[in-house]
């Protein structure tokens, strides 16, 4: 396992960037109540005391509120609720996000019609708006949540970080595919039964435990390069297993946060985990195409670089253990 | 451990002069492709890279160039290359000059995919000296291309994320070529990229 | 060793045209990004092989090179499209080239007539033989980028998809190999020939 400086490079800049804004999307569902009327609601993420990001729902020309939207905020989100009529249904409408292009945040919008049929968008700074279909494909829907589940895993520089952990593990091609088959059949299982609700795992104590799996690999993999043994070195994939379980509560939080569907759960969710799953691949592919690109360049790398990897998912892990346990005990906010 | 050790000679200085040098001749309008992935800035910048056609095409050529010598010139190139690019880039941040840079591009397609297609025996030296120029002046324009971006710097680090994984892939499939008629195919390669390169300056020159 | 040259020979042309598909097929994908510089690389693609003339001409250099042998065989494809720049070249810069039609079908003509032939002149006149014909080839072709669309794309997709039509000429010389298989390029040769009579009186009209 000759990855090096190359992977800690990635990390760093990766883990800086990604969580200096973490981001969540906004949400804004649209659920017709009639041939003309539709319920509204709309949750933006909030920026800590009472601000919010500066971001408005902009509807159709022929569209108006009936009453004031309702306004809460609740754990650290604003949410909206009103109710509009448009005359002549929303169908062939633009629905435009102002502010959202000064913003880095994404807008997942849910339009649910009378019959039950959904449409799922997402908008991004660059492309603000969008054109509602008269006819909603489920295509367009599954297309989204399989975005939905890419972007989270390779957002999720956590979970890249325990899969990287346990890539520097494992010794040989089998092993390798059972790690990964068990990390992968782990964290489906939960991801599943917290979106179906038959379990349910709080964030704060839950982000600080996904920190400390990925703590707790580092010395592991100090342990593979001075070729020493332990249980975590001879069965990688029942780490993996174990600490799947994990991370599927994880992805899960992330799958809440961008609102599902009500009607079709299961379709949404397959999709989201599908996406995850490619993500995931993709992720492991590349490493091991560079893993072997280093070998074939017969790159020989400083003693100091080769433990290099290690440290750095060690420290990582570290430092966030302690960031978010004291996140959870309440000292930092 | 000797091979990663950097020599920040006259190669990589004389690369940067002469791309600073270069940039300060000439002054339409450049035309630019920023990218919004929606992941962030590093994701943005590794994508900038992917679907800028003529960045990657030089990225792809120089490293074609050095990995038919063999992994000791890939080594170099994979230290040489990201480092020049990314000088190059914090240059264009910093000037922020909205020339045209495409006559430059294009030149640089076209000498080094004609060495490619050449073959020959070139020497170290002169192939480090060719990534340090040639990286360090499309790294200036993309650089000035991002200076309208508010996370340039991060954007930056994707793109030298995205140009390691690059030069580390393709020179890893490329120096194992040992068959005769492998090699010829990356000759070919190289006289497509000539080929494009010098179109593309008569592009640029009719424009 | 030989059978082992004629695989990676198809190899590669496989690899050739599979990366083309490769490329285009995922221009749809970047279109919302990029509509300019897809649609380009398709157009330059498309566009050499959507004349007979051209696709002819640039298979038979393909032919004859097999017939040749090393070294015109990979010389020719490692050479011309640097020529056809050239030549494309020229027409960017406006300068004229005289009576290009009727050079791209004397080209089929004559390269017809030398697979037809198969004539083995020293490598130097067939060089210069087929690079004389490449700059009006590069010359008639080059130029055509349709407004708005990106130039580096298009020279990309042309270049690319004339060494494929080379690449599919020497894959199908292959069978120069066997005796039959020397007649049937013979053949061929004479239909490109008869062909480039064809588009000279087209040319002429």
């Amino acid at each position: 396992m000759k990855l090096a400086i190359l992977i800690f490079v990635l990390f760093a800049t990766f883990a800086t960037s990604a969580f200096a804004h973490e981001v969540r999307p906004a949400y804004l569902e649209l659920r017709q109540t009639g041939p003309e009327t539709y319920d509204a609601l709309w949750k933006v993420p909030g920026l800590g005391q009472d601000l919010r990001l500066g971001l408005y729902v902009e509807l159709p020309v022929g569209c108006t509120n009936v009453t004031e939207p309702r306004a809460s905020a609740i754990n650290n989100a604003f949410t909206e609720r009103w109710p509009v009529e448009c005359a002549g249904g929303l169908g062939g409408g633009r629905i435009h996000i102002a502010g959202l292009s000064a913003t880095m945040t994404d807008v997942l919008v849910r339009l649910e019609r009378l019959d039950g049929a959904t449409q799922v968008t997402r908008l991004t700074p660059s492309n603000p708006s969008f054109v509602v279909e008269a006819m909603p494909s489920r295509w367009r829907m599954a297309a989204t949540y399989l975005r939905l589940g890419t972007d989270h895993i390779l957002r999720g520089v956590d979970h890249l970080l325990f899969v990287l952990g346990l890539l520097l593990i494992v010794g040989n091609r089998w092993t390798l595919f059972k790690t990964i088959t068990a990390f992968t059949a782990a964290h489906s299982i939960t991801l599943a039964a917290a979106t179906l609700g038959y379990a349910s795992a709080p964030l704060p104590p839950l982000n600080a435990a996904i920190a400390l799996s990925i703590l707790f690999l580092g010395p592991e993999i100090v342990r593979v390069r001075r070729d020493e043994t332990s249980l975590t070195i001879r069965y990688p994939w029942l780490v993996a297993f174990a600490f799947g379980l994990l991370h599927g509560f994880g992805f899960a939080s992330g799958l809440k946060a961008t609102g599902l569907p009500q009607t079709d759960i299961a379709w949404a969710l397959l999709l989201f985990n599908v996406g995850v799953e490619i993500g995931q691949l993709f992720f492991v592919f590349l490493i091991l195409a560079i893993a072997r690109s280093f070998r074939t360049l017969e790159i020989r790398w400083p003693r100091w670089a080769l433990a290099l990897p290690g440290y750095t998912v060690g420290t990582l892990g570290a430092y966030w253990t302690i960031e978010r346990t004291a996140i959870l005990l309440g000292f930092i906010r | 451990m000797t091979h990663m050790k950097y020599q920040p000679t006259r190669a990589r200085c004389g690369g940067i002069a002469a791309a600073i040098v270069l940039l300060c001749l000439d002054c339409p309008r450049a035309e630019a492709h920023l990218v919004t992935t929606g992941l962030g800035p590093v994701y943005d910048g590794i994508a900038h890279l992917a679907l800028s056609p003529a960045d990657l095409a030089v990225v792809v050529v120089l490293v074609l160039l050095a990995a038919m010598r063999g992994p000791r010139q890939s080594r170099w190139l994979l230290a040489l290359l990201p480092t020049a690019w990314i000088v190059g880039g914090l240059g264009g941040l910093t000037f922020q000059i909205t020339a045209s840079l495409d006559w430059a591009t294009g030149l640089s397609l076209l000498l080094a995919g004609a060495l490619v297609a050449a073959d020959l025996n070139l020497p170290l030296p002169v192939v480090a000296t060719l990534a340090a120029i040639i990286g360090g002046f499309n790294g200036f324009s993309t650089g000035a291309a991002l200076a309208r971006t508010p996370h340039a710097a991060l954007e930056l680090l994707g793109i030298l994320v995205a140009l390691i994984v690059i030069v580390t892939l393709i020179a890893g499939v490329v120096v194992p070529l040992k068959a005769f008629w492998m090699r010829i195919a990356v000759r070919v390669l190289g006289s497509w990229v000539a080929a494009t390169g010098l179109l593309m300056i008569g592009w640029s020159l009719r424009a | 060793m030989k059978r082992n040259f004629m695989k990676t020979k198809s190899q590669t042309t496989v690899a050739c045209l599979l990366l083309l598909t490769a490329l285009a097929a995922p221009s749809s994908a970047w279109a919302h990004i990029q509509a300019g510089e897809a649609a380009g690389f398709l157009s330059g693609v498309l566009h050499p092989i959507s004349g007979w003339d051209h696709v002819l001409a640039m298979i038979s250099v393909g032919l004859w090179g097999s017939q040749l042998g090393a070294p015109a065989v990979w010389l020719l494809p490692v050479s011309f499209p640097m020529v056809m720049a050239l030549g494309a070249m020229l027409g960017l810069l406006g300068i004229p080239l005289p009576g290009v039609e009727i050079g791209i079908a004397l080209s089929a003509m004559v390269l017809g007539a030398m697979v037809l032939a198969e004539k083995r002149p020293a490598l130097w006149i067939a060089a210069g033989v087929v690079g004389f014909f490449a700059i009006f080839h590069g010359h008639a072709h080059g130029t055509e980028l349709p407004a708005g669309q990106s130039g580096l794309l298009y020279s990309a997709g042309f270049v690319m998809a004339t060494g494929c039509l080379h690449g599919v000429g020497i894959a199908i010389g292959l069978i120069h190999r066997w005796a039959t298989g020397r007649v049937i390029l013979r053949v061929a040769g004479a239909a490109v020939a008869v062909a480039g009579i064809f588009f000279l009186f087209a040319a002429f009209k």
